[in-house]
């Protein structure tokens, strides 16, 4: 979930890695990692840093890393679990990132996206406090049974 | 028009049970058409399919044969991978199968039952989706037959459920915002 504007691309950290050893940006991204763990899902967690803006001199100025990318679908996945309100400047972000790399498949989970994935899986969510990371994090809770 | 009450969790019917009689008829038609000379086999994933399969199996004017499995659920903070929970009870090797699901979603669970089937080399292997809910798909996966493109709302009902319940409404229904605490 981070957007930094480092240029240094990270070093691609796979499923086969403890998720232990992963420092995610927001616990959300934990549990969509559990997700795909369980569903066999090869997953690496922001492998890639987008240059989408430079300056005169052509340094970057700003940088976008998607949360996952999923090499078998070639499919990048972003969380954004803060209110639709906060998400203006991702929102811009995501749309640079499409009209500088059209070939770049990737899909924005939102708030409301990621509390009806949660409830497909059993879970509620919950508003985590601002001083937390704000967003939405899971709660265990009653849910259909996992037949979609 | 059914005379079952829509459930206060709901806010709309999506589709009533008229809709969804007319669309299966059509959809077992199309199968029929595709399928000309081929035993098919129906296959679906307890138990969100169930009601779908019952229904689209008696469209299909051919001969055929259903089977079902299940898969373990997504445990929050367990752990572990899918697995088969109950397996089908037919050999599928050079068959003609047609996997039955009520909805395609995220596409994960079609996804890892699509890989499980694809491992016993069936001759041919497709997916009949009555509600195609494309707004989170995560895993692309191949619909052959679609019954309706689905908005991107909790649905209950045909065979959906909420905790195990509503499964047996007969019609699909859009679930309150307020009932899902959204």
């Amino acid at each position: 979930m981070s957007d930094d504007t480092a240029n240094t691309p990270h070093s691609p950290v796979t499923a086969s890695h403890p998720l232990d050893t992963i420092e995610f940006a927001h616990p959300s991204e934990r549990v969509a990692a559990e997700i795909l763990d369980f569903y066999r899902i090869e997953w690496q967690y922001e492998p890639t840093t987008f240059p989408i803006e430079w300056d005169a001199k052509g340094q970057v100025i700003a940088s976008f890393s998607p949360d996952f990318y999923l090499p078998e679908f070639d499919l990048y996945i972003e969380l954004t679990t803060m209110s639709q309100k906060l998400v203006t400047k991702k929102n811009r972000k995501v749309r640079r990132l499409k009209e500088l790399y059209p070939d770049v498949n990737i899909k924005i989970f939102y708030q409301k996206d990621f509390r009806r994935l949660l409830q497909r899986f059993g879970m509620a969510a919950e508003e985590q406090p601002l001083r937390e990371g704000g967003g939405i994090v899971a709660k265990t809770a009653e849910g259909p049974e996992a037949d979609d | 028009m059914s005379l079952v009450p829509l459930p206060d969790v709901c806010d709309a019917v999506l589709l009533d049970a008229d809709q969804i009689a007319t669309r299966v008829a059509e959809l077992g038609r199309e199968i029929v058409h595709d399928h000309r000379g081929e035993e098919l086999r129906l296959v679906t994933v307890l138990r969100g399919g169930l009601f779908f399969l019952a229904d689209l199996a008696r469209a299909i004017e051919a001969p055929l044969t259903i089977d079902f499995m299940a898969v373990s659920p997504y445990t929050p903070g367990r752990g572990g991978v899918v697995r088969v929970t109950k397996d089908l009870d037919d050999d599928i090797e050079g068959a003609t199968v047609i996997l039955v699901e009520d909805v395609v979603d995220t596409g994960l669970t079609i996804n890892y039952v699509l890989s499980m089937l694809r491992a016993r080399s069936p001759g041919r292997l497709e997916v009949c989706a009555l509600l195609d809910k494309s707004a989170r798909r995560i895993a692309d996966v191949p619909v052959a037959y679609r019954g309706f493109r689905a908005p991107d709302r909790f649905l209950v009902g045909y065979g959906l459920d909420l905790a195990g319940r509503y499964r047996n409404l007969p019609f699909v229904a859009t679930m309150s915002d307020e009932a899902l605490g959204a």
